[in-house]
């Protein structure tokens, strides 16, 4: 459906997009995941039109798309990570004004808004100006703009940044339910636990390049453990840290320390023997299933959100 | 807390600009325009056209040749030849009621008598810059003044004949010449020579059709003074200042409109446009349209308001002044879209904007009248917005001119609009401003 091959865009010296290549099917949920100025959103404005690529394609259903394209623009609804709507206008003139742009019937303009208004739960909140919503309401409702002409594609770009958990679960929600109706989304985020809720493929960018991609799984199975295992920082376990190093790789949080076992370290009862040996408590020990942190961990060498 | 506000103060540009550059402009055009900083301010331009055959009349015309305020235009180019011709009175005049000069000044064939106690001068002008009229008319008494006191005791004895008769007359003009020459380091000579002239009756007669006159200097020089535009004017004074300070606040409106699109870029509503089946000219034509419907309206609000509140004529010449509010706005749109298309914030486009406005209606006329520059001030002046519209709403409304008397203008104006807004769409149109 969308095809993106060897994209690249330099902004002056620094090369923000270096040789991407993605390939995204239609109906899918697609994760870009990656730390902030990883080139996620100039990928985004490349896909939208906002951006001509220095060189590289993107075609959607084998069509080239073009810079400032209006057949593709009318196709793909795109989900700002500002809250781009005008704060003095009310919800229903915000959604009149950007829906007209697309030309429909009157008709099918206003069912389209109600639809929209309907899905993000601000109906009765029509005629409300937007500046007295909170900002949770105008999250939905920039979601809401997005979707107007009944997008093929949704391109969402950090949409739930800055919301209070309860509203980010009803944006995650509304996007499901989108994508249920077949609508493909794209979704930015730096927030592992919103890849792994949402995605039904990923993709990890850093420093303008895909590291990896694929499903969820596939991303977890290039570790070469599926477990990680963490210790409370403590007087006691700060006094062992020299003796961690000798057999871990050990990464330092303001609570915890994250062990990477050495290659001689890699079977759990070597690792459990050598705490036992050196004093550490077990009750200090904690075992999680590996996730996407450790994935971009293992890829990059760094956190995410380092 | 002190460091801090100084060093947030010495990064703000604008902050900067608006603190030190914008009143070190604006005193530098005051001071030339006052003569602050001793630069001479330009001359007055005034037709000049002698018909009379005295020798003191070509005296007096070659002093106010040299005279340092007042410039005089003798000639003129017949329009679409190379022919240059000399003024007659009835072409100074028809230079003065179509607004190519503020004012003429002609020795007429009895600018003075043999016998006359009087220098007559007929004065037609053009009262838009009252100023204008009256440094001319000063300047040239001071000149004469000035220039050619030998001709004041040959006046006063002509007077003095009038009143005294012969016999005491000869005897106060030797009086005269002898207190003249000893204060004005003038030969007694010269003096006798102009105040040798013998009474006649019609000399009598005119100095008594001037006996109305209070000031006995007036008497000597009499400004037979004739009002060619604008007579009929309600309220001149306001007429003469509304469209200057209309064009000025148009500027910041439309400048303060074409700056949005920052606002909108800050707010992200133009992203999400120009993610939208729109193209980026027709976000900027629409921006365009907008600004220039609002520069319509508020022009039109403040002529209506003008007529309403100050008896302003704005009705009589209608169409013409409509045709120049819609092209003196989008010329004011297109100054807004090229300061846009090049500043990189916000509050750079309000600086730099701010700056330029102040400074186009101070150098372009909307404050003062352009004569009052000096020389090079005037010329700087016609590069400015703000000179072509002000020049052309004064025409329309003060001497209810038609279009052809102010084509200049308006081609001037519309090549203006032309030429910034393609520039501004086509760096628009390539991302380089957002």
């Amino acid at each position: 459906m969308l095809k993106i091959e060897n994209l690249t865009k330099n902004f002056g010296k620094i090369t923000a997009l270096n040789n991407i290549s993605l390939e995204i099917n239609s109906g899918e949920f697609f994760g870009l995941l990656g730390p902030n100025g990883a080139g996620k959103t100039t990928l985004m404005n490349h896909l939208i039109g906002f951006l001509k690529a220095d060189s590289g394609t993107i075609t959607y259903n084998n069509k080239l798309v073009k810079f400032g394209d209006k057949q593709i623009k009318r196709k793909i609804g795109y989900v700002p990570q500002e809250i781009a709507l005008y704060q003095e206008l009310t919800a229903y003139q915000n959604l009149k004004i950007f829906g007209s742009l697309f030309k429909l019937s009157k008709k099918e303009l206003s069912t389209n808004i109600d639809k929209a208004l309907e899905l993000v739960q601000l109906l009765d909140r029509k005629n409300s100006a937007v500046k007295e919503f909170s900002g949770g309401m105008k999250r939905r409702l920039n979601l809401a703009v997005s979707i107007l002409q009944n997008p093929e594609v949704l391109l969402c770009d950090e949409p739930t940044v800055g919301v209070d958990p309860q509203s980010r679960n009803a944006i995650f929600e509304m996007l499901q339910q989108l994508n249920k109706q077949g609508i493909t989304i794209i979704y930015t985020t730096h927030y592992m636990e919103e890849a792994e809720r949402l995605c039904n493929k990923l993709a990890i960018i850093d420093n303008g390049q895909i590291v990896a991609s694929g499903s969820l799984t596939d991303l977890l199975n290039t570790l070469d453990r599926k477990k990680t295992i963490k210790i409370i920082k403590t007087a006691e376990t700060e006094s062992l840290y020299d003796k961690l190093c000798e057999i871990a790789v050990v990464n330092v949080f303001d609570f915890k320390y994250e062990i990477i076992p050495n290659n001689e370290f890699q079977k759990d009862s070597q690792l459990y023997t050598y705490f036992e040996k050196i004093g550490l408590s077990s009750n200090l020990i904690e075992v999680s299933s590996a996730s996407l942190e450790d994935v971009f961990l293992h890829l990059t060498g760094r956190r995410i959100r380092d | 807390m002190f460091k801090k506000d100084l060093i947030r103060f010495m990064n703000d540009k604008t902050a900067m600009m608006l603190t030190f550059i914008v009143p070190i402009v604006l005193i530098i055009i005051f001071g030339n325009i006052f003569g602050g900083n001793n630069t001479s301010r330009g001359k007055a331009h005034v037709i000049f056209v002698n018909k009379s055959n005295s020798e003191i009349a070509k005296l007096i015309e070659a002093k106010l040749d040299s005279s340092s305020n007042i410039q005089l235009i003798k000639k003129y180019r017949v329009e679409g030849t190379d022919s240059i011709l000399s003024f007659t009175e009835a072409k100074a005049m028809e230079y003065v009621r179509t607004g190519k000069h503020a004012a003429a000044v002609v020795f007429p064939s009895d600018f003075l008598l043999d016998t006359s106690a009087t220098m007559n001068i007929k004065f037609y002008y053009d009262p838009r810059n009252e100023i204008e009229s009256s440094i001319i008319q000063g300047g040239i008494q001071q000149t004469i003044f000035s220039q050619l006191p030998e001709i004041f005791p040959a006046l006063l004895a002509r007077q003095a004949d009038n009143f005294l008769g012969n016999t005491k007359a000869n005897g106060f003009r030797n009086d005269m010449a002898n207190m003249v020459s000893s204060y004005f380091n003038v030969p007694k000579d010269s003096i006798l020579k102009f105040a040798s002239t013998k009474i006649t009756s019609g000399l009598l007669k005119q100095t008594s059709s001037d006996s109305t006159k209070n000031s006995f200097i007036e008497n000597l020089i009499n400004f037979d003074s004739e009002q060619l535009v604008g007579k009929d004017l309600k309220n001149p004074q306001v007429t003469r200042i509304v469209g200057g300070w209309a064009m000025m606040f148009l500027l910041f409106t439309l400048t303060g409109i074409a700056t949005s699109l920052f606002e909108e870029k800050q707010e992200g509503t133009l992203r999400r446009l120009l993610c939208m089946p729109v193209t980026r000219t027709e976000i900027l034509l629409s921006k365009y349209l907008f600004s220039l419907s609002t520069g319509i309206i508020q022009l039109m609000v403040l002529f209506v308001f003008s007529w309403a509140i100050f008896d302003v004529d704005i009705f009589t010449n209608f169409t013409n002044l409509l045709i120049v509010i819609i092209i003196s706005a989008s010329a004011a749109v297109s100054f807004g879209m090229i300061i846009t298309s090049h500043a990189t914030s916000l509050s750079q486009a309000n600086g730099v904007a701010t700056l330029l406005i102040l400074v186009m209606s101070a150098v372009g006329g909307a404050w003062f009248p352009t004569f009052l520059f000096p020389d090079w001030l005037q010329v700087v002046a016609k590069f400015t917005l703000t000179y072509w519209s002000v020049e052309a709403f004064q025409q329309i409304m003060w001497r209810q001119a038609e279009l052809s008397a102010i084509s200049l203008n308006l081609l001037i104006l519309i090549a203006v609009t032309v030429i910034f807004n393609l520039y501004a769409i086509n760096r628009f149109n390539k991302g380089k401003i957002f």
